[in-house]
């Protein structure tokens, strides 16, 4: 088996078309649009949205995906690297942890899945998580993929959260709550991890931190996720708190994902206005 | 009411544990070094392998499994220093050569089409004789002396029947015709091979008998 | 009758508007439409689903591209998609020129409720004629509507299991069902 696995060999069944940022950004439909989602004044995922249920649907499918490939990262970093060499033992003992936790998550995904009336395979699996776990060196990935994926994911299953709990259904809201306690976990984990592994070179922190900054830009793509009630996903600052993020950080992420939001919008007029 | 002061035997009379063991401090070590070892290359392989296999309910099993054996490894590795190695790293081995290439033609299989070949080797090689090394020293080792080596080994014998159960009914459920029964096969021959020279998870002597180094075994 | 599709030829998606023609013209053919020019007009600019009816002749379906679009093909026309978004939204329009509908609010008026009891009684219908139907999905739309409790399961149930529904009695199911658990 090789060391570094390429995102394109990741192994799915028939059911499963994986795409990439560049496909999906190749579909001018997203911007030309004159009813697309960003010039809606408000697009969070919410039970009072007309189209609720399909968009919680699209984005659970979403989650499962996201959920494979973070369970195959985390295995990936378990094998990657070259024990107490390159990776401390203790820092894989915690990958493998993760590769449980993720694989929960698959199941109770699939689970959910069902609840909602999806089928696995349902809507394109964007590949972009994994990518973000590919990096040569286990610091960027615990960047990329534990502070900045993760992240995502405390972001994700708090709005999926409070879908249900405003919905009434416990079901969804007690799953998303055991999720979201895994990804606090997750988060903190990377922190704690990032802060020791870099502890005397402050390069390497400073590589991994903007290699983190570079991924959470492109998981707010087109303002997917941001505090806007404009972004489908909203910024979860508590438990973001709570998985070691400080204030600043926070706002940092914040800034970002308006600044992406912003970029898409402008972008949609752009486009529009060469379209008319 | 019981006399306070009544002299009992420190050991009750259904407590049969024996104070003599077969295995000294430094061989105790040795052999939880080996394990160690090889649960280590054991949850690297299941960790590396997700990405591989297309099989959504295999990906998911290997997914949980290898944090089992993560755990195992921990256990290990935090019951070395107890058995005076301070160093933990440096019993962290393979017991011989023959346990590396086995580690190597375990780890061979990488394509989506060979989810057998890697089930095989773990549930069907690599895992029973995890089970027959663990026993031989739970039932070998002295009761009184070794007592958390054993707890540990209750425990973590607990996990790989389970995880054996699981990974024989997913083969088993990926078998579908007779040219798979003779792949599953081969490649469990081709492993026990390197592993009857390696002589098992501890080298010779895994489970008392002596193993001569065999090399016709290899071919 | 009549069975027109615009536009004829797509830029954004690989869509087949002859493909869509004759899928539209089975549909209607088992709906009993077929005294009707239909047109259908795809907005190929958006990737979203609505659908909207306008009445007149033709009767004009405006259909975003979403619709009958394959989710895991971005851009590519699902068969399934297309048949399940088309037969609702002719089942609608049979329901609309039906006197059993007279007193159904226009489209722009309906609540998320009403538009949630009306999509799932289109779809039942439709799961009748041999379509394939995520039932699921419908429940869970359904719920999301009317609560996830037994009353809404059981509203769920009579609507989906019913054919001759006028438009007070699945009001009415709708109403007993939110009423069970206020």
């Amino acid at each position: 088996m090789r060391k570094f696995f390429p995102v394109e060999d990741l192994a799915r069944d028939e059911r499963f078309n994986q795409i990439t940022m560049n496909d999906r950004m190749a579909d001018q439909r997203t911007v030309i649009t004159t009813d697309s989602r960003p010039s809606r004044a408000a697009n969070r995922i919410v039970p009072s949205r007309g189209d609720a249920s399909d968009a919680a649907r699209g984005l659970m499918h979403g989650i499962f995906v996201g959920e494979i490939q973070a369970l195959e990262g985390a295995g990936r970093t378990c094998w990657d690297f070259t024990t107490g060499e390159e990776a401390p033992f203790e820092l894989k003992l915690d990958m493998a942890r993760q590769c449980w936790d993720e694989a929960r998550h698959v199941e109770i995904s699939v689970k959910l899945s069902d609840w909602m009336g999806s089928e696995i395979g349902e809507y394109a699996e964007n590949t972009v998580l994994f990518q973000a776990a590919c990096s040569n060196d286990p610091v960027l990935r615990l960047a990329g993929v534990n502070r900045a994926l993760e992240g995502l994911a405390i972001d994700v299953f708090t709005t999926m959260k409070e879908f249900g709990e405003v919905a009434g259904d416990q079901y969804l809201e007690f799953a998303e709550d055991w999720m979201l306690a895994d990804e606090v976990t997750h988060v903190k984990m990377g922190s704690d991890w990032l802060r020791k592994i870099t502890e005397d070179d402050p390069e390497r922190r400073k590589k991994a931190l903007d290699f983190q900054s570079v991924v959470d830009k492109l998981f707010s793509y087109g303002g997917t996720r941001s505090e806007s009630q404009e972004s489908p996903i909203g910024l979860a600052r508590r438990f973001r708190e709570l998985a070691g993020f400080d204030d600043q950080e926070i706002d940092v992420i914040a800034k970002l994902s308006l600044a992406a939001l912003e970029e898409r919008k402008a972008a949609v007029l752009e486009a529009q206005a060469a379209h008319n | 009411m019981a006399d306070a002061k009544k002299p009992r035997a420190p050991f009750a009379p259904w407590d049969r544990r024996e104070l003599p063991g077969l295995f000294s401090v430094e061989e105790s070590a040795r052999r939880v070094g080996a394990y160690k070892w090889c649960e280590l290359k054991l949850f690297e392989a299941l960790g590396g392998w997700i990405a591989t296999v297309p099989e959504l309910d295999v990906k998911m099993r290997l997914g949980a499994h290898c944090y089992k054996h993560a755990w195992h490894a921990e256990l290990w590795h935090k019951r070395l220093p107890e058995l005076r190695e301070m160093n933990p790293d440096r019993l962290t081995v393979a017991p011989n050569e023959h346990m590396v290439c086995f580690i190597e033609a375990l780890t061979e299989p990488e394509a989506p089409e060979l989810t057998i070949e890697k089930l095989v080797g773990v549930y069907r090689v690599f895992i029973p004789h995890f089970i027959s090394a663990y026993t031989f020293h739970l039932n070998n080792t002295s009761d009184i002396t070794d007592a958390p080596t054993m707890r540990s080994l209750r425990f973590i014998l607990q996990d790989e029947f389970e995880d054996w159960r699981d990974g024989e009914m997913l083969i088993q459920s990926l078998i579908e015709t007779p040219a798979e029964v003779d792949r599953a096969a081969a490649h469990q021959a081709r492993l026990e091979k390197i592993l009857l020279a390696a002589g098992g998870i501890t080298g010779s002597g895994t489970i008392g008998f002596s193993t001569p180094e065999h090399e016709g075994a290899i071919a | 009758m009549t069975v027109e599709v615009t536009p004829s030829t797509f830029t954004y998606v690989y869509f087949d508007s002859a493909y869509i023609a004759r899928i539209a013209q089975r549909l209607i053919g088992l709906f009993g439409l077929e005294n009707h020019n239909i047109r259908v007009d795809i907005n190929e600019t958006t990737p979203l689903a609505k659908m909207r009816i306008e009445f007149g002749d033709p009767i004009v379906i405006n259909i975003q591209s979403g619709a009958f679009e394959d989710f895991s093909r971005p851009r590519q026309q699902s068969e399934s998609a297309t048949t399940q978004s088309l037969g609702r939204i002719l089942l609608k329009v049979r329901d609309r020129l039906s006197p059993e509908f007279a007193n159904a609010p226009a489209d722009k008026d309906l609540t998320l409720v009403q538009v949630a009891i009306w999509e799932t009684y289109c779809v039942a219908r439709l799961s009748r004629h041999d379509i394939d139907i995520n039932r699921q999905r419908w429940l869970y739309n359904f719920r999301n509507r009317h609560g996830f409790n037994d009353a809404s399961d059981r509203a769920f149930e009579k609507i989906w299991n019913s054919n001759d529904l006028t438009w007070e009695q699945l009001q009415n199911i709708s109403d007993n069902a939110l009423a069970l658990v206020q």
